[in-house]
């Protein structure tokens, strides 16, 4: 057995038991804690092309989810559009949107770049939460909206059981981890890395640094915005202190840093160890200590900083490659 | 002919004038050396050149083209590389990585960026080091480093800014040898240096500046007993007339 076919083995043993735990995992709740663990995977993977590899560190991703949200909750109660397109038609008003304000802040550097990124997705939501009427369209304003769960299917993107979001959302990490995978491969992650890393250099090596940024900051708009409609479709009730709220940037930001950004399996097991501590605290401490997830989610941030300041999946990968290691280094003595 | 041309470069820094009206040019396949004290504007000359800052007035000329407020990254791609005097390795990647960044300036296939990059390394006898973390090299690996990189966007010019401080004698003469070849391959070479040992033995020319301002210009054994230059380097007293 080589190392690769190791490799492929683990991973198909990672998807088999991420693809089964509906088959194991009956209770309701935990299913929903798991759907939203793998939604924040999902969040935090499409936030790391441009806060992991570009090297920049965007706070106000809440923003385009909120873009995604909205766009395919609105197509979907006023004009009957099926979420699954009001999806894609938000994602590219999260990447339109995520362009233009990369233009001027991507430029900008370290917590520059992060407050700029804060203010334009409290802008929206401060917006969001004084619009009633938009044109033809009706946000609501701070009441939001929600989506009558009458025809439910495929087609309207709704469904009685949990199971459905489920594989829905874990087929989306997939895509965008695969995604993310190919890109760390390609030339605009090298691209990207050196940008984020030492840009007078990079640009000295004839890399447009702004235009690698600024590709990145769309796709990752595009992609986060896709997680909005997701967001809408599974809790049928979006309102702006919900969906465009700083807390959702930062919980994206906290799982990146502590998982490790720029790293492909960073976001996720960032989510896989900080979303128990969220849901678990909030049911918990939820009616006398609201908000302890943050504490907590500080504290660890805190520790992690110190003792492994590229994240955790800095001393797991060793550990992994450690054991793989052994295990054939033990097979060669076999043979 | 005329790879590269200044003509009346100035560049001011606010109310300092960090380079004054200065004139040269480089041959192809000629190694001209820029020498002068600290503070004489050799670095602004470079950043001019490679379009980091843009000229206060003046032009600059490069393969027959008007260069002058371009930027650095089309100026890569053009066939113009640069080093840094105070590195830049991207250092939590490893060597070959590093060097792929500068070689994907003339591919866009990963399979050959590699593949070029693995050249440069083996031709810069570095290969040995190639899956080391670029911030785990010494200074000499550091400046060998930045030629690997520079050397894989296939400059047709190649800017080195003090490549040999820092280094020991042993390893200034490798880096010498090693520059030496870069120009048998056809590079034109502009360095920066403040090593005279090396610099006399590599340059076909030497252009000494002070304060912005070009102040000799000749064959090494010329410059070194230039006047001029003593007094710029060991104050009025040392020179003998």
């Amino acid at each position: 057995m080589t190392r690769e076919k190791f490799n492929t083995i683990a991973l198909a043993g990672v998807a088999i038991v991420a693809f089964g735990l509906p088959l194991v995992v009956h209770s309701a709740t935990y299913l929903h804690i798991l759907i939203l663990l793998w939604l924040y995977a999902y969040l935090t993977t499409s936030w790391n092309l441009v806060g992991g590899f570009a090297g920049v560190l965007p706070l106000g991703h809440a923003a385009f989810i909120g873009i995604g949200a909205y766009t395919s909750t609105v197509l979907w109660l006023q004009y009957g559009i099926s979420p699954w397109i009001g999806m894609l038609i938000g994602g590219l008003l999260a990447t339109i949107v995520g362009v233009i304000i990369g233009l001027p802040t991507l430029k900008m550097r370290g917590a520059y770049f992060a407050l700029a990124t804060i203010a334009f997705a409290e802008g929206l939501r401060v917006m969001v939460e004084n619009i009633d009427r938009l044109g033809p369209f009706v946000l609501n304003g701070p009441r939001g909206l929600q989506i009558p769960p009458l025809e439910t299917g495929l087609f309207s993107f709704m469904f009685i059981s949990k199971v459905p979001y489920y594989y829905i959302i874990l087929v989306m990490l997939s895509g965008v981890l695969a995604f993310t995978w190919f890109i760390s491969r390609s030339k605009l992650g090298y691209l990207l890395n050196a940008g984020g890393e030492e840009p007078e250099a990079a640009m000295a090596l004839g890399i447009n640094v702004a235009r690698a940024k600024l590709i990145a900051m769309a796709m990752s708009s595009f992609l986060t915005a896709l997680a909005g409609t997701f967001y809408a479709q599974f809790t049928l009730y979006i309102h702006p202190k919900s969906i465009i709220s700083l807390d959702l940037s930062f919980e994206i930001a906290f799982i990146a840093l502590i998982g490790g950004r720029g790293s492909i399996a960073g976001p996720v097991l960032g989510a896989l160890l900080l979303r128990p501590v969220s849901d678990f605290s909030r049911i918990y401490f939820g009616d006398t200590l609201p908000g302890m997830h943050l504490i907590i989610f500080g504290a660890v941030l805190i520790l992690v900083m110190l003792f492994q300041p590229r994240g955790l999946q800095e001393p797991l990968t060793r550990a992994y490659n450690r054991l793989q290691a052994r295990l054939f280094a033990s097979k060669a003595m076999e043979a | 002919m005329k790879i590269l041309e200044v003509q009346h470069l100035t560049k001011d820094f606010g109310g300092l004038r960090a380079v004054d009206s200065l004139d040269l040019g480089i041959e192809e396949g000629e190694i001209l050396g820029l020498i002068g004290p600290n503070g004489a504007g050799k670095s602004t000359v470079f950043n001019c050149v490679a379009g980091v800052y843009p000229p206060t007035q003046g032009h600059i000329y490069f393969r027959s083209e008007e260069i002058s407020g371009r930027k650095p990254w089309d100026l890569c791609k053009y066939g113009l590389a640069r080093t840094f005097q105070i590195v830049k390795p991207f250092a939590s990647k490893s060597v070959l990585y590093n060097v792929m960044v500068g070689a994907f300036a003339i591919t866009d296939k990963t399979s050959e960026a590699r593949e070029k990059a693995l050249w440069v390394l083996e031709y810069l006898n570095f290969e040995d080091r190639k899956d080391t973390r670029a911030g785990n090299l010494t200074i000499a690996d550091r400046k060998r480093l930045e030629i690997a990189r520079a050397l894989a966007t296939e400059p047709k010019l190649l800017l080195l800014d003090e490549v040999m401080a820092g280094l020991r004698p042993a390893e200034v003469d490798e880096m010498v040898a090693i520059i030496r070849r870069l120009r048998e391959q056809g590079v034109t070479i502009f360095v920066i240096e403040h090593i005279m040992r090396a610099i006399m033995a590599l340059s076909d020319r030497v252009v000494v500046i002070q304060f912005g301002q070009k102040i000799a210009e000749g064959l090494p054994q010329q410059v070194a007993a230039d006047e001029n230059v003593i007094k710029a380097y060991l104050g009025e007293e040392y020179a003998v007339s």
